[in-house]
């Protein structure tokens, strides 16, 4: 293998990862613009406090204003748009009815029956404690996809470098790991032809292709390990890590508008939760 | 951050690179699950165990888990999940090192994963029964639940130490990881 294949992964890494992604952002989609921490430090905090509240109503605001946000910060274009606005109440429906259905039904048997069959009884307030389950879920749903639209992985790594003052050294690791992954599958194809060329685990059915699938495992991640190996040889032998900083290619600067972003984030977790005390 | 070698990095990057590959369609199936059957999002929640397990059984230095994790995390944000992923993937490695941490890095026994695991599990447990509203349950679904996950979590931990001992089998961690001395030569392989 030569030096420059070696080195590859770190090198090319920018503009084979990370300029796509930012060129297919449209510039008006403003969460996609601001820095890729506030995806990170903007719903966090209201991810946690959907576990507190227990309030249907704030739960259900909470739920509507994050899918406008979606659609409206990220723009995804239609079909994700239309997914998003029509999922999330049909998930947050389907949620409640299953859910409803673990529910302890002797502990809600006062409240009115909804369906009865038999001896069964699908009662009002199992369908409440599913609600608030479901709505739960799909707040959660909605705060990890508004994060997952508006950034990448390269880009979330190189802003935490940049201002969380993580060190370069392991922030470059994530980022030939992006690198890695396309290896792993041209890998496995080599792996697989291997096995089948010897007659590794033949057979056929589920049991046989878990096998066969597990049997894959191993020398999957040996290659990748020696892979790394190298690497890191070729990353050594070009003083990488030598300086206590490095020069970056694409910058994240951190605007006036990103902590006003996180702000209104923070905003309407105290918002949330306020509401689900006095309500 | 001087003393860690690129070599220590990088592998924890490989191996976190593969974790994080499996972790994309399992944050897909997690997301399906949690809208229609939580009772199979306590089977796979295993999965975020088995690429910071193997690391540490492995390449056996401090932070392994963590770098592991973390790079797993920034490879699944390519799912639904996001840069919550990270958080995710970040919370499971810590709660791994601090097994090892307060053994000061010293055993690398597997009943050590175990027990680290079987603690984590009893955390995540805990949020899972806020999150599901799980005291409004009956109690059968209670303990199939916790049972679930703490099969799940052994089985991931399991999976991981005997990944780790045929890695080390082939011979990528020699010279990455100390010396296994004869005295405790392949704990890993002996009692897995």
């Amino acid at each position: 293998m030569s030096a420059a294949t070696v080195q590859a992964p770190v090198v090319a890494e920018h503009a084979v990862v990370a300029a796509p992604a930012r060129a297919s952002a449209p510039r008006r989609a403003f969460l996609r613009t601001a820095n890729p921490l506030v995806s990170l430090a903007g719903p966090f905090p209201l991810m946690v406090v959907v576990f507190f509240v227990a309030d249907l109503r704030v739960l259900a605001a909470m739920g509507v204003a994050t899918a406008i946000l979606v659609v409206a910060g990220t723009l995804p274009g239609p079909r994700v748009s239309a997914a998003v606005l029509l999922g999330a109440p049909l998930t947050a429906g389907i949620v409640a009815v299953s859910f409803g259905f673990w529910v302890d039904a002797a502990a809600v048997a006062s409240t009115p029956v909804l369906v009865q069959a038999g001896p069964w009884a699908y009662h009002a307030g199992q369908l409440e404690i599913g609600l608030l389950t479901g709505l739960r879920v799909v707040d959660l749903m909605l705060l990890a996809l508004l994060g997952a639209l508006a950034t990448t992985g390269p880009d979330v790594v190189r802003a935490s470098i940049q201002h969380l003052r993580i060190p370069y050294r392991l922030g470059y690791a994530a980022l030939a790991a992006v690198r890695f992954v396309p290896r792993f599958g041209h890998e496995l194809e080599v792996i697989r032809s291997a096995h089948r060329v010897r007659g590794v685990a033949r057979g056929r059915g589920p049991v046989a292709a878990t096998r066969r699938q597990a049997g894959y495992a191993v020398p999957l991640l040996a290659g990748g390990i020696r892979h790394a190996e190298r690497v890191s040889y070729a990353m050594d032998a070009r003083a990488f890590g030598a300086h206590s900083t490095r020069t970056e290619r694409t910058t994240h600067p951190w605007r006036l508008r990103d902590t006003a972003l996180v702000l209104s984030f923070w905003a309407a977790c105290v918002a949330a939760l306020v509401l689900a005390a006095g309500v | 951050m001087k003393s860690v070698t690129t070599r220590y990095l990088m592998t924890c990057a490989a191996i976190g690179a593969a974790a994080g590959v499996l972790l994309i369609p399992v944050n897909f199936l997690a997301f399906a699950f949690t809208a229609t059957a939580p009772m199979l999002v306590a089977v796979i929640v295993g999965f975020w165990l088995v690429g910071p397990v193997t690391a540490l059984a492995l390449v056996r230095r401090p932070g392994a888990a963590l770098l592991t994790s973390g790079v797993s995390g920034v490879i699944s944000m390519a799912s639904p999940a996001g840069p919550s992923a990270i958080v995710t993937t970040l919370m499971v490695g810590a709660a791994l090192e601090l097994g090892f941490l307060i053994t000061f890095y010293k055993v690398w026994k597997p009943w050590l994963f175990y027990a680290t695991a079987t603690a984590f599990q009893l955390y995540y447990l805990y949020t899972a029964f806020t999150f599901y509203e799980m005291e409004t349950t009956s109690t059968w679904t209670q303990v199939l639940f916790c049972t679930l996950m703490m099969v799940s979590a052994w089985a991931a931990v399991w999976a991981g130490l005997r990944l780790a001992a045929r890695l080390a089998d082939t011979g990528v961690a020699r010279g990455l990881a100390p010396r296994r001395t004869v005295a405790n030569a392949d704990t890993a392989r002996a009692d897995v």
